[in-house]
């Protein structure tokens, strides 16, 4: 790689290093704007580009993109309104801490965890995008099906308080997941007629009313309290709740540590996406705590783990884009028009024909981690008196923030009206208590399983022997039934116990809640 | 930004049809065209390839109008969305649509619910053609379409992938006419199929075009247009095989009916400069999209003639 130190010369100017700036600042900024997301960010700022010189550009693009993973944890721990859904899991516990009056704490670890997950996300993609592309190519859909399966082992354990609403929940989002053509025959289902709903459920305006919208209606009926407890946090500002100390850095290394790999390797995979990624890190850390319950309550580990797998998709999901030509992910399909418009045909002919341009991306992209870091510091000190600000101030910019957000992927009024249909259930969630994590999961996870399962009937040839053939799916169908038994064993073994943990975790919730009140 | 251009656009529009009403004939309709920026709707989602010729194309527009052209992404239903929205639209050249000419050629005898029809929409020409075709990987041992044939015989059960209704109906018909049995694997996008191509998954697999981008690992096994294709000239087209089932689409300007002819004139010499504008070149080459212009007649004429042909292989 001696191409990367004259890559490093290349972007190391002024003129280039504004504009990854700038990308990262805008990304950062967008991300952190409820309704406003990265796939919105880059599609938007394509045409700006025209006018850069290459490095510059694509630059700028992949700075908005790294930047508004970091910033959507902004919004996810200040105002529980995730900026975009695979921040959902950073909500859980970020957003607890901040009421807390932790929000200071509770940023900067998803900003270092964001950070690490990048940078080091990014080394791989640097180091290892063309063998590990072609070790990607091994994952088919039958393997794809087996690891969903296994996902979903980890994920059961994020439906809250009751494991029966969690499950009702993710039903309904595999339900709403099932509108729109048939993927394999075509056939229109549940569409009532209507051309938009063709193209299924978008997930942009059904998330954005379901994260956002609903939780900003909620709020609005709580205002009296939350106005009191705001007065509270305005004035407790210790030390302790405003830095990460080394006792916590300590407990997060491995968190980040596992999240980082989870984010990359599910960023690898083709059609899985920052969603999945972050989920399954936050699963997987609930899952091998000592004390899975404190979840949900102010666990600085749970920041950690979401947001160090929700940046670490990034990078790596433009592994296959660079080293295959494939997009692995939206961004990445969005970046490949941006990539041709500028000479640079993504694709395995990219590194002999101008390996200097790749270098060049390379360091932009390297040094757009630091310049995260800084932006993110920076801006969040002044993010964090978003908190002081009564929320009757703040709802109905967020709420205008969402409506934009949700129209402008589709330029069409209909994305309103999906991302109304979804505030108002879930609101109906949020005050019946049924998890809309679970019911993100499977929207999102529920018709991959499903198509993925349907390809792998026809690659069978509907023989079930020919499985013997793919033994990294019987790897992972194993794994999943290993992992099922120890969780039953686990149940079976607490049973009395677990009961009275499920009833503590609401109690413990409140007590914290007071704590933080009293600390003033 | 966009939204704000569209609404003073809007205005603009409005201030137009004004004019037109106040005495103005539609013959001269031209001289005062264009009246403000131009609003160009595409049919995909940002990041498709459709997506990055209307952006070059915009780009010379623009610069041959002297307005700018500002792109609107509106997918949904392989365009049929953006297509109503157009319809819409008044006809005086302010607003226009970039797409694929199937949404009008092949998605009524295909979908559901739409039922577009050549003479629904006034066309300002054509610029770049969809090199579909069935794609193998390289060591694949078959090179033809009657080698495939002649393999896939021998290896019942072999798997091909498919990501449109187009897609199963080529091999519907060769498993018909040919009486081998291929498992058809539904695939989501041009990415996936890259990838089940390049994964073995697959033997044989339907491209838009997208498989042109790994010369080294892939080849065209039959071409799916009436042409031979540029990026793969030795490669014999489906009809040439025996099959007539070759199907033409092409990127079209799409404007209401009702579109004065002198305003698509105007608008179909501008798209011409897009065939040697450099930049332009520069782009549909690295994205292996030959430029093959139409004008504004001629774009009427293949609208008509493919929208019967495509009817009589679809509507089977």
């Amino acid at each position: 790689m001696e191409h990367l130190a004259q890559g490093f010369l290349d972007v190391l100017t002024p003129a280039t290093m504004f504009w990854v700036a700038a990308g990262v600042t805008i990304g950062y900024v967008l991300g952190a704007i409820p309704g406003l997301g990265k796939a919105t960010g880059v599609a938007v700022s394509i045409p700006l580009t025209f006018y850069l010189q290459p490095v510059a550009a694509l630059g700028m693009l992949i700075g908005i993109a790294k930047g508004s993973a970091a910033g959507s944890a902004v919004s996810a721990i200040l105002l529980n309104t995730p900026g975009e859904p695979s921040s959902a899991p950073t909500a859980l516990d970020g957003y607890p801490l901040a009421r807390q009056g932790k929000a200071q704490k509770a940023l900067k670890m998803g900003l270092f965890a964001s950070v690490i997950g990048d940078f080091v996300s990014t080394v791989i993609l640097i180091v290892l995008a063309a063998p590990l592309a072609r070790y990607a190519l091994l994952i088919g859909p039958v393997e794809l099906c087996a690891i969903l399966l296994f996902s979903l082992t980890f994920i059961g354990g994020l439906s809250g308080g009751s494991m029966l609403k969690g499950l009702i929940a993710a039903c309904l989002g595999i339900f709403f997941a099932t509108i729109g053509l048939e993927s394999e025959t075509f056939v229109p289902r549940l569409t009532f007629g209507l051309l938009e709903l063709d193209d299924g459920i978008s997930l942009v305006p059904m998330a954005i009313g379901m994260l956002a919208v609903a939780e900003m209606i909620v709020q609005a009926g709580n205002l009296k309290k939350l106005d009191v407890e705001t007065q509270a946090i305005s004035d407790s500002s210790t030390r302790e709740d405003n830095i990460v100390t080394g006792a916590e850095w300590r407990r997060c290394a491995p968190v980040i540590a596992r999240g980082t790999l989870v984010g990359s390797l599910i960023g690898i995979l083709p059609g899985l996406g920052a969603s999945v990624g972050s989920f399954l890190s936050y699963g997987m850390t609930q899952r091998l705590s000592k004390t899975p319950e404190k979840y949900g309550t102010g666990m600085i580990e749970g920041v950690a783990a979401a947001e160090s797998a929700d940046n670490a998709v990034v990078p790596s999901s433009l592994v296959p884009l660079f080293a295959l030509g494939i997009p692995g992910s939206v961004i990445a399909a969005i970046l490949i028009a941006a990539f041709i418009l500028h000479g640079l045909t993504p694709g395995p002919l990219m590194f002999q024909q101008q390996p200097r341009l790749v270098a060049d991306i390379y360091a932009a992209m390297l040094c757009a981690s630091f310049i995260m870091l800084a932006i993110g510091y920076t801006c969040q000190s002044i993010f964090a008196k978003i908190i002081r600000v009564p929320m009757r101030l703040v709802i109905p910019g967020v709420l205008l923030l969402c409506c934009v957000g949700s129209y402008m992927e589709t330029s069409s009024i209909f994305s309103i009206y999906v991302m109304l249909f979804f505030a108002l259930f879930g609101y109906l969630a949020r005050k019946l208590d049924f998890s809309f994590v679970t019911f993100l999961i499977g929207f999102v996870i529920g018709p991959k399983l499903e198509f993925s399962f349907r390809q792998s009937l026809q690659l069978l040839n509907h023989d079930p022997a020919n499985l013997m053939k793919h033994p990294i799916a019987i790897a992972f169908i194993v794994l999943t039934a290993a992992t099922l038994w120890w969780l039953g064993g686990r149940k079976r073994v607490q049973g009395p116990s677990a009961a009275g943990d499920g009833g503590a975790v609401p109690a413990t919730d409140i007590a914290q809640h007071r704590k933080g009140g009293s600390q003033t | 930004m966009t939204i704000f251009t569209k609404r003073s656009l809007l205005g603009a529009a409005f201030g137009l049809a004004l004019a037109v009403a106040g005495g103005t004939l539609p013959a001269q309709a031209a001289e005062g065209y264009p009246s403000g920026p131009i609003t160009m709707l595409v049919g995909y989602g940002a990041g498709g390839q459709t997506d990055l010729v209307a952006r070059a194309a915009a780009q010379v527009l623009s610069g041959e109008l002297g307005v700018p052209v500002n792109v609107v992404n509106m997918p949904g239903a392989g365009g049929s969305v953006a297509a109503h929205e157009l319809m819409k639209s008044k006809p005086d050249g302010q607003t226009l649509l970039f797409h694929s000419n199937s949404v009008v050629n092949s998605a009524p005898f295909i979908m559901e619910r739409v039922n577009f029809k050549p003479d629904d929409f006034e066309y300002a020409g054509m610029i770049t053609a969809y090199q579909v075709g069935l794609a193998a990987s390289k060591d694949a041992p078959f090179n033809t379409l009657p080698e495939y044939v002649a393999w896939a015989k021998e290896h019942p059960g072999s798997s091909y992938g498919a990501l449109s209704p187009e897609a199963r109906m080529y091999i519907n018909r060769i498993m018909e006419k040919d009486g081998i049995q291929v498992n058809i694997v539904p695939l989501k996008s041009g990415g996936e199929m890259l990838n089940a191509l390049l994964g073995r998954q697959v033997e044989l697999a339907f491209s838009g075009g997208i498989h042109f981008r790994n010369p080294d690992e892939l080849k065209t096994i039959s071409a799916l247009t009436t042409f031979r294709q540029p990026s793969a000239p030795d490669v014999a087209t489906i009809e040439e095989d025996g099959y007539p089932l070759a199907m033409d689409t092409r990127t079209t300007l799409f404007l209401p009916k009702g579109t004065p002819r002198d305003i698509l004139d105007k608008l179909g010499a501008a798209l011409k400069t897009a065939v040697t504008d450099e930049n332009f070149q520069k782009i549909t080459e690295s994205a292996n999209i030959p430029i093959m212009y139409l004008g504004v007649d001629e774009a009427y004429a293949e609208m008509n003639s493919t929208y019967e042909k495509h009817k009589k292989i679809l509507s089977k």
